[in-house]
């Protein structure tokens, strides 16, 4: 029997990162993770659903200086580590810069100074985001073509910067792009809400007055279980060396309108809903969308005011058309995305189910 | 309804002698926003009744339409008034108690009848529309082109005269309302301003709306466009088609959105009057079509839009064609 492999893992208590540890040391008995835990009262609740036996949490930080590990324990890691699977991330788009930036990027930074250090030769597989791509609209191949036309949020930004640290300074590396996550699989379930859930309860709730969008726009979105599923299979897999992977629905994307409407359509079966007559939200272009951020933020109110700040971080990006390449993750993986219709009416019942779930719980209390 | 040869024949309004600036108006306590903002939004100033009646107002604006246009009162077949009946013989600035007027026989004084006999009408059946705030003279419009179309009348003479309650200050919703009112000849075969086709969206679900303003709010623009591209699918036309838009005095701002939303031409907007007159309420959009004639903007054969909300709910929107 050949002796174990360690990795280094970050962001595995997490959603996705418990699931794509979960499943790396499912599929390779050898295979042992030292797991950087930033806030470690979250570990032993991920260790119970991982059964980890063969996960040993470290409690460290991506944004404190030698990543706030022991001398001790860096000299471990250097002595076994030959791959990190970095996950972690600061999501936040209203995060400013240089918050996201010490997250994303100067994280990302110290964990590639703890590669360069490790005896072995460090394999570097980066769970990154599609939207590195920013502001550039058409297809987006899956190379790393620069961000000439800047990014809506610090997020993406951060990201981006912490990508080419990753091209520059790694031995050996894998750059996995996911687009966004909004449930667990194709049964809807979602576990983690996101900006995509905030925009669709204000739709629900005849809050949402207009979307940017042009001609062309497109959601993309993916599951949990395929974006996590990718990420394992891919991650420590030499022949993905100086790869860029797009985990996205790409071509199974929906339409802005139609997503609109289908979404419409599930909501409008329930005739209480559909008796408040509330209207689906106007597609605008992004000149006359700001002229409406701008008079909300003059005018409306508070609570109206802070969701659509919420939303300017995420929304700009609908009237940026962009199709994801998915060449390399198909071929890599031999399978693409569910399409986004197999799973948005599904994970719309549960975004649902779970609104009314927490009123009833507000009304009992 | 074919309607396609019903116009409108004339329009006149009859305006408070009193205006008041933003300032005066702030100076009174009358706004709840800063002047500086409702400025931005286009606001100037608005015209502000108070020893006119409602009724007053309203006789005058019809009596002056019917001077200009110069028709026999006998050939008036029917006048619909638009208006709160409780207040409209009540000075703005001395209001009686509305709900004495409904608890006696006064409730009986209506401002139709009283506009038939003022004017000499001897031959007009009389109607009443109310709880449509800002659309009712829309709504007048859509029942003279009904009327005419059924053939019970030849020529329709709508009425509107609202006041903004004294109490409720002038403002509404970012909106520096005024007094006036506004009366329009609605007649058959008439080849000027003539009605191509018309929407209406009533949304009861509001129907307390303070309670559910923020809801309202959110739901206006997109109904808004929903309207407007409605009524240009039943008049065949496309957005570019569209030479002026003839707006309600609101925002400025929430036109310029509106615009943007329905993919005509911001250019096109005709909104003078918002800063020289104000959010007359069911005026707004024929006191504008009557100065936009009168200053040279619409010329014969220009398609215009006309487009308004009105608080309770209730969207609408004519395509016509100078």
């Amino acid at each position: 029997m050949s002796a174990e492999r360690w990795i280094l893992v970050t962001g595995a208590t997490g959603l996705l990162g418990r699931e794509v540890l979960a499943r790396l040391l499912a599929a390779d008995a050898r295979l042992h993770a030292f797991v950087l835990v930033r806030d470690a009262s979250r570990w032993p609740e991920a260790a119970r659903e991982l059964g980890a036996c063969r996960a040993v949490p470290l409690t460290g930080d991506l944004c404190t200086v030698d990543l706030g590990l022991t001398p001790d324990v860096r000299a471990a890691l250097r002595q076994r580590v030959t791959a990190i699977v970095h996950l972690a991330a600061d999501t936040t788009f209203s995060a400013p810069l240089e918050h996201a930036r010490a997250v994303n990027t100067d994280g990302t930074r110290r964990l590639l100074e703890l590669a360069a250090d490790c005896v072995s030769r460090v394999r570097i597989a980066y769970v990154s985001t599609a939207f590195v791509a920013g502001r550039r609209t058409g297809m987006i191949a899956e190379d790393a073509a620069a961000a000439t036309e800047g990014w809506v949020n610090a997020y993406e930004q951060s990201k981006y910067e912490a990508e080419q640290l990753v091209r520059e300074r790694a031995a050996s590396w894998v750059m996995l792009r996911p687009s966004t996550v909004v449930c667990d699989d194709v049964d809807g379930r979602i576990t983690q809400m996101n900006a995509v859930h905030r925009a669709l309860r204000l739709y629900h709730g005849g809050l949402a007055a207009m979307m940017p969008g042009v001609a062309g726009s497109t959601v993309d979105v993916v599951t949990t279980t395929y974006v996590a599923g990718a990420i394992a299979r891919l991650a420590l897999r030499e022949d993905t060396s100086g790869q860029i992977v797009h985990l996205c629905a790409g071509d199974a994307a929906l339409p802005l309108d139609e997503l609109l409407d289908i979404t419409y359509e599930r909501w409008a079966r329930d005739p209480e809903w559909r008796r408040r007559g509330i209207a689906r939200p106007a597609v605008t272009d992004p000149t006359t969308y700001s002229l409406f951020e701008r008079t909300i933020d003059e005018v409306g109110d508070p609570s109206l005011k802070r969701l659509t700040r919420a939303l300017s971080h995420f929304v700009p990006q609908l009237a940026l058309p962009k199709r994801f390449a998915t060449t390399n993750a198909e071929a890599l993986l031999g399978h693409s995305s569910p399409p986004v219709r197999a799973f948005w009416l599904p994970m719309l019942d549960h975004l649902l189910a779970s609104r009314q779930r927490t009123r009833a719980m507000e009304v009992a209390a | 309804m074919s309607g396609a040869t019903v116009g409108i024949r004339g329009v006149a309004y009859a305006l408070p002698r009193r205006r008041r600036s933003l300032s005066e108006l702030e100076t009174l306590g009358q706004l709840e926003s800063d002047a500086a903002l409702l400025e931005q939004f286009g606001f100037s100033q608005v015209y502000v009744a108070e020893e006119e009646t409602p009724y007053s107002v309203a006789l005058a604006a019809a009596r002056a339409l019917l001077e200009e246009q110069a028709v026999a009162p006998a050939s008036v077949d029917v006048v619909i008034y638009c208006g709160t009946t409780a207040v409209a013989f009540a000075p703005a600035g001395s209001a009686i108690d509305a709900a004495d007027q409904i608890a006696t026989t006064r409730r009986f004084q209506y401002p139709a009848t009283r506009l038939q006999y003022d004017l000499g009408l001897g031959c007009a059946s009389t109607l009443a529309l109310d709880q449509l705030a800002c659309t009712s003279l829309f709504a007048a419009v859509r029942v003279a082109r009904g009327l005419i179309a059924a053939g019970e009348a030849r020529r329709v003479l709508c009425v509107a005269s609202e006041f903004f309650p004294g109490a409720a200050g002038r403002e509404a919703i970012y909106n520096c309302t005024a007094d006036a009112a506004c009366a329009l000849l609605v007649d058959d075969a008439h080849e000027r301003n003539r009605i191509i086709a018309s929407t209406q969206v009533s949304k009861g679900y509001y129907w307390d709306a303070d309670a559910l303003r923020e809801e309202m709010v959110a739901s206006y623009f997109p109904t808004a466009t929903h309207v407007i591209a409605e009524t240009l699918r039943r008049a065949g036309w496309r957005p570019n088609d569209v030479r002026w838009v003839i707006p309600h005095n609101v925002s400025v701002r929430s036109w310029e959105i509106l615009m943007g939303l329905s993919g005509i031409p911001r250019e096109r907007l005709w909104c003078r009057n918002v800063a020289r007159i104000g959010h007359t309420l069911a005026g707004d959009n024929f006191i504008n079509l009557r100065d936009a004639i009168d200053d040279g903007s619409v010329c014969h054969g220009d398609r215009l839009l006309l487009f308004a909300f009105g608080y309770g709910a209730h969207w609408t929107a004519l395509a016509m064609e100078a």
